[in-house]
């Protein structure tokens, strides 16, 4: 185990490294600097070169990139070039919307999918599975800004229950108020989410229902749904550990969006803004740290599975 | 727990009692006057699109930070009214010599910043010496022809090299603000200023709060605070104001008028603005070199249909729109008339011609649509080509590497852009740049904005580039707001009147 954790670790130190090179390189090739669109459409191009020079955007690529890097290492993620903000501190601050709304989204998605998806898969076959099984395909299938649109029409501007967008300015120190503006965002990545983990978990039920231990355990008496719960799941849950790590990036990626359509002010509309504004150091950071909690999620992830999983231990 | 749900059961109610009215409401009208007495405490909410990147209105373009930070944040000796006619403000009034060489304010006396300072004339002259002697500062050029800028007591005067009849405007906009000597104030995040709001909390990425300076020299503001809500998606802001989070939606889309007037709690107001929808033509080679491709271009749109598509703004022929001096209806320039288009284009021998549109990806896909089917009836193949803003202020701003771009120039009075060859219009016409000159030198504003219309006539019929309309300013205010401003709000929006009623 000891050793298993090493490799893993040293992989996951390798690919944030990799990961940090390639974010630096494409972002180099994106078309366009942050020092004209400061000088803007009525400037004169020294004007731009002035501003260029201010901000140490002439380096060579490496000064840059070693300039960064070492900053990194010493646990500083860089500074913005437009308001000469730290990168961590703005990271901490959205994250204090981001993160919540990850875990609701999640929550929400593991709810409903993990007990669906198995008794769609016990009740293959009768009307209610097949319902399930269809419903959460046309669910999987939804766009998530329809999916957002509608939540809203419904429950913010028909029904008035909760906010439309936005997000409290008092921030957590009014917590109900945050939670509410947090719901319908996290619905909607959590129901589009969690149609696609239902389709997993049904699939992986059907699986284990054909395995050879639980019709050992059907044949040594217990029903087929008993044998299922108690030596199926198990593995159901092994595979869903699995699969989590996918989900934490899926949430992240689906943030973009419907931080975008909600207007909350989290990691993900702020990564949008800098990149269409050209703070790359600010980019650069924002996209090295979510990198780097998607690894190490799949790290623990690894870690977890193989803990859990006897199989594995035995063969190591 | 009981008034929880006592609010649950009301707010259903009101909802059930919401669509009701909306799908009865046919004829009834709504007046934006407000029935209810203001709250001087109120909080107003007003949606906003484009949020600034930083603060720093010494170096940092772009209209996000004029339209909320000059004449509320940040002041100059004058100001200019949503009407673009020029007033006091830092200065009391002010004359200008008859020879347009001398230009004496005088500056009002108790006016304080908003870190308590006092304003002296001394802050006056440094403000405008940097601004001038600063390339890197926004609008420095625009102080050009001022040689010397000097205080005598409350008495502050500028001498100038040569007459210039663009100055006192100018001095509305940010070359002419004045900020207090040796601030060690971070402007990125920060400001400090003399206007009648102070800065209260910025939320990047989500919003900016403004309250009230009590200490104001002038009319003091109507409502405790004022919330900038930056929401990006019109959809979105639709939703925010039928849920009541906002009380005036600015940047809206006309098309929702009835969606957004439908509860009786929004109306929808169209004011005038100098937003130039601005199809610029690269002309330094190939075929749009041809003065007859271009024109056929203009003559080939239906301008019309771009009114028509956004529900609101009217058509403009020529650089300069309805509230800027010197404008003309040059409807007769470039009539529509896609046959004379194709005659053009045979006369030019021109055939096949297949042109790149660069347009910057944040603008509705309608006007690319309407500009790729009617260059199609002529026979031009109009390619696409949308990119971010960075990208096309690379490609086409910077390195003028385009056929044809758009962009929507909100700038007032920019017409100088059409007399400087060195812009990405590529437009390079001796005789223009000459009246255009003439019109800054001149000491009478009648004749200025007479010379600009010359000029603007010849830009217009040597086809330079087409203007494909002339935005509105399109807001829909709460019915419990007084005194938002219509006019030109992308650009500025002077606050001092807003005012917000409990009823």
């Amino acid at each position: 185990m000891i050793r298993y954790t090493l490799t893993r670790l040293a992989l996951l130190l390798l690919g944030l490294f990799v990961a940090s090179v390639l974010i630096f390189l494409t972002l180099r090739v994106l078309p366009g600097d942050v020092a004209q669109l400061i000088a803007g459409t009525n400037s004169t191009p020294e004007q731009a070169d002035a501003i260029r020079e201010r901000l140490g955007l002439g380096e060579p690529l490496v000064a840059q990139y070693v300039d960064w890097i070492g900053g990194v290492l010493r646990g500083d993620l860089g500074t913005s070039l437009l308001t000469g903000s730290s990168v961590t501190d703005e990271l901490v601050q959205k994250a204090q919307v981001t993160v919540p709304l990850g875990i609701l989204a999640l929550t929400i998605a593991l709810a409903f999918s993990l007990p669906l998806g198995v008794i769609s898969a016990m009740r293959r076959g009768r009307s209610s599975g097949t319902a399930i099984s269809v419903g959460s395909q046309g669910l999987a299938a939804v766009p998530v800004v329809w999916a957002g649109m509608m939540l809203v029409v419904v429950f913010a501007v028909w029904l008035g229950w909760l906010p439309a967008q936005g997000f409290p300015r008092a921030g957590w120190s009014d917590p109900a108020a945050a939670v509410r503006a947090l719901v319908l965002p996290a619905l909607t990545i959590g129901i589009v989410e969690g149609a696609m983990l239902l389709r997993f978990v049904r699939s992986a039920t059907l699986q284990a229902v054909g395995q050879d231990y639980v019709r050992t355990a059907a044949a040594k008496g217990l029903t087929r749904d008993a044998a299922l719960i108690r030596h199926g799941l198990p593995n159901v849950g092994l595979s869903v550990v699995t699969v989590l790590g996918l989900q934490v990036a899926g949430i992240i990626v689906g943030a973009v969006v419907i931080e975008q359509l909600f207007s909350l002010p989290g990691i993900g509309r702020m990564l949008v803004a800098d990149v269409s504004a050209r703070d790359l150091p600010k980019v650069q950071g924002e996209l090295l740290a979510l990198t780097g909690f998607v690894l190490v999620v799949g790290f623990v992830v690894d870690l977890v599975h193989r803990a859990l999983d006897p199989r594995q231990r035995e063969a190591s | 727990m009981l008034r929880r749900t006592a609010l649950a059961a009301t707010a259903l109610l009101a909802a059930g009692a919401l669509l009701l009215s909306a799908c009865t409401s046919g004829g009834a009208s709504n007046t934006p006057s407000s029935t209810g007495t203001p709250d001087p405490d109120a909080s107003a909410v007003i949606r906003l699109v484009l949020e600034p990147s930083n603060l720093d209105i010494r170096q940092t373009a772009g209209a996000a930070l004029d339209q909320i930070l000059v004449d509320n944040i940040y002041e100059g000796l004058v100001a200019r009214t949503p009407e673009q006619d020029i007033v006091p403000a830092l200065a009391s009034d002010w004359e200008v010599s008859d020879d347009g060489l001398t230009y004496t304010f005088t500056l009002r006396e108790g006016v304080t910043f908003h870190d308590g300072q006092p304003l002296t004339p001394q802050d006056v002259v440094w403000s405008l010496t940097t601004r001038k002697n600063t390339p890197e500062w926004s609008d420095s050029a625009r102080l050009a022809n001022v040689q010397t800028i000097a205080a005598d007591g409350q008495t502050i005067t500028l001498t100038l090299s040569a007459p210039d009849s663009t100055l006192l405007w100018n001095l509305t906009g940010r070359a002419g603000l004045i900020l207090k000597e040796g601030d060690t104030v971070d402007y990125k995040t920060k400001a400090n200023g003399t206007g009648p709001f102070v800065l209260d909390t910025w939320r990047q990425g989500d919003s900016i709060t403004f309250a009230r300076n009590d200490a104001y020299w002038g009319d003091k503001a109507q409502v405790g605070e004022v919330v900038f809500d930056y929401i990006p998606d019109n959809q979105a802001a639709l939703n925010a104001a039928l849920a009541g989070e906002v009380d005036v939606v600015t940047g809206f889309d006309a098309n929702l008028k009835d969606q957004v007037e439908a509860n009786g709690d929004f109306e929808l107001v169209l004011g005038k603005s100098t937003d130039k929808g601005t199809l610029a033509m690269n002309q330094a080679s190939g075929p749009l070199a041809d003065k007859r491709v271009r024109q056929a271009i203009r003559q080939a749109i239906d301008h019309e249909a771009f009114i028509e598509a956004a529900a609101s703004g009217e058509t403009l022929y020529g650089p300069i729109p309805s509230l800027d001096p010197g404008y003309e209806d040059l409807a007769d320039v470039a009539p529509y008339d896609p046959e004379g288009a194709k005659a053009l284009l045979k006369e030019a021998g021109v055939d096949d011609l297949t042109l790149t549109l660069k347009i910057p990806n944040f603008y509705s896909t309608t006007i690319p649509q309407i500009l790729v089917s009617d260059l199609n009836e002529v026979g031009i193949t109009l390619k696409v080509d949308s990119v971010d803003f960075p990208t096309w202020l690379n490609d086409v701003y910077v390195n003028k590497d385009y056929d044809l771009s758009y962009v929507l120039h909100t700038e007032a009075r920019d017409f100088e852009n059409w007399a400087n060859p060195d812009y990405y219009f590529t437009y390079d016409n001796p005789e223009v740049q000459e009246l255009y000159k003439e019109s800054v030198a001149a000491t009478d504003p009648d004749e200025a904005a007479d010379l600009l219309k010359k000029a603007a006539k010849i830009v217009s019929e040597d086809a330079a580039g087409d203007w494909l309309f002339n935005g509105a300013s399109v807001v829909a205010v709460g019915t419990n707001i007084t005194g938002m401003p219509s006019i030109n709000v992308n650009e500025r929006l002077n606050l001092a009147q807003l005012a917000k009623s409990n009823g």
